[in-house]
């Protein structure tokens, strides 16, 4: 799987500096996992990081205070001994087929099997992660062929193809693919031939739909 | 700068290979001054900074052995640790997500051996002569960990013009990154 559809580099540098919301942190997360691209440029946002770090200019010190951190620093080193080797998670493992991606786990669970959807309408299905800290989380299951009302968005919306695939304006987005829109988007999602389409999606404002039923159907939706 | 980055991922490769504590403590005295100001920048007091720092170099000293000099600096490593536990410090659900924080497995980046080359050109130096206003977004995104939203709300700058003078000015730092190899 390549991804075709990157996150912004604005966002790799908002990740790498620790300034997502863990909402959207979780969706870019799941996307870097397969995404080779957008890890070579979190790596380059994270030197950075570390330029500026070791460019940091520290006052002149309080050599006693300093000495008290150095020796307690000494002492812990020598409780602490090295590992032997580096410890990496999931050496050869394949894919659990029915695990759902590690950034989603706290939201969602790690089963694909044990999702409870909730039906929002003809073909289109939602799970919204319950405890958050402000941003919304959702899961969504659109069928073939349904798609979202025309909407735009109060702020930002991340989203990842997790399976499935969708087209609107912007393109063909398939899964692997993160769509990463601002407040200027205004888009109609569309579901593509085959199988449905499901996208994990972040949102740190509620989305504007403008006509007038997709109006009155947004309360119901609750988004 | 370059030499200096030199210097320090020399220290570390010995301390990876022979576990020098004398070698690991020389990092620690250059580097933990300014892992805390970094802490501190991004608003931690100064009895939590010190702490958070204490538990960075520990953790940089249990997996010392795993250093690379070709994956990254010591000062790459000591950021994400650090940002890391800072993060962890604040979030509410122990179970949210954290990034990675050990050295790629693969060596990542635009060109070869990016990051060893791209120390050796002082990308310091590259971030000053960015212009003022990129320069300025660069930095409380790093040193603030300010959102788009914040800044834009903060500068009072649409929260699009935002992003587009961090993807500037993060792609001119790239850019040269890639010249640079």
């Amino acid at each position: 799987m390549t991804p075709r559809h990157h996150l912004d580099e604005a966002t790799v540098v908002s990740y790498a500096t620790g300034a997502l919301s863990p909402e959207m942190a979780a969706v870019a997360a799941t996307h870097l996992e397969l995404c080779h691209h957008c890890r070579a440029v979190l790596a380059s946002a994270e030197r950075v990081g570390g330029a500026l770090l070791g460019q940091q200019k520290p006052r002149p010190v309080d050599v006693d205070r300093e000495r008290r951190l150095r020796d307690a620093m000494a002492e812990r080193l020598d409780a602490t001994p090295a590992r032997g080797g580096f410890v990496r998670d999931a050496p050869d493992l394949p894919a659990d087929p029915d695990g759902l991606p590690k950034p989603l786990h706290a939201y969602f669970g790690r089963s694909w099997r044990a999702l409870k959807w909730r039906w929002m309408g003809p073909g289109v299905e939602m799970i919204r992660a319950a405890r958050t800290s402000g941003d919304t989380l959702i899961l969504l299951r659109i069928g073939p062929g349904k798609g979202m009302p025309v909407h735009g968005h109060g702020s930002t919306e991340l989203t990842h193809i997790l399976r499935g695939a969708y087209e609107d304006e912007l393109g063909h987005f398939s899964a692997g693919d993160v769509a990463d829109l601002g407040p200027d988007v205004t888009h109609r999602p569309v579901t593509s031939p085959g199988g449905p389409c499901i996208c994990v999606a972040a949102l740190d404002a509620p989305l504007r739909f403008p006509g007038w039923f997709a109006r009155a159907v947004q309360p119901l939706v609750g988004l | 700068m370059s030499e200096d980055a030199r210097y320090w991922s020399w220290q570390m490769t010995a301390v990876a290979r022979t576990g020098d504590r004398e070698g690991f403590l020389r990092i620690y005295d250059h580097f933990a001054p300014r892992v805390r100001l970094y802490l501190k920048g991004l608003g931690s007091p100064e009895a939590v900074a010190e702490e958070l720092t204490q538990e960075a170099f520990l953790r940089l000293w249990q997996n010392a052995a795993g250093f690379d000099a070709a994956r990254g600096s010591v000062s790459t490593w000591l950021f994400r640790i650090a940002r890391n536990l800072h993060i962890d410090r604040i979030r509410r659900e122990p179970e949210w997500y954290l990034m990675p924080e050990d050295q790629p497995e693969e060596r990542e980046g635009y060109g070869t051996s990016a990051e060893s080359h791209a120390d050796c050109v002082d990308l310091g130096a590259r971030i000053e002569s960015l212009p003022a206003v990129q320069g300025r977004l660069i930095r409380m995104s790093y040193f603030e960990a300010k959102s788009h939203q914040e800044i834009a709300d903060e500068l009072g700058m649409p929260l699009g013009t935002v992003k587009s003078y961090l993807r500037r000015a993060f792609l001119k730092l790239q850019s040269r990154m890639q010249d640079s190899v």
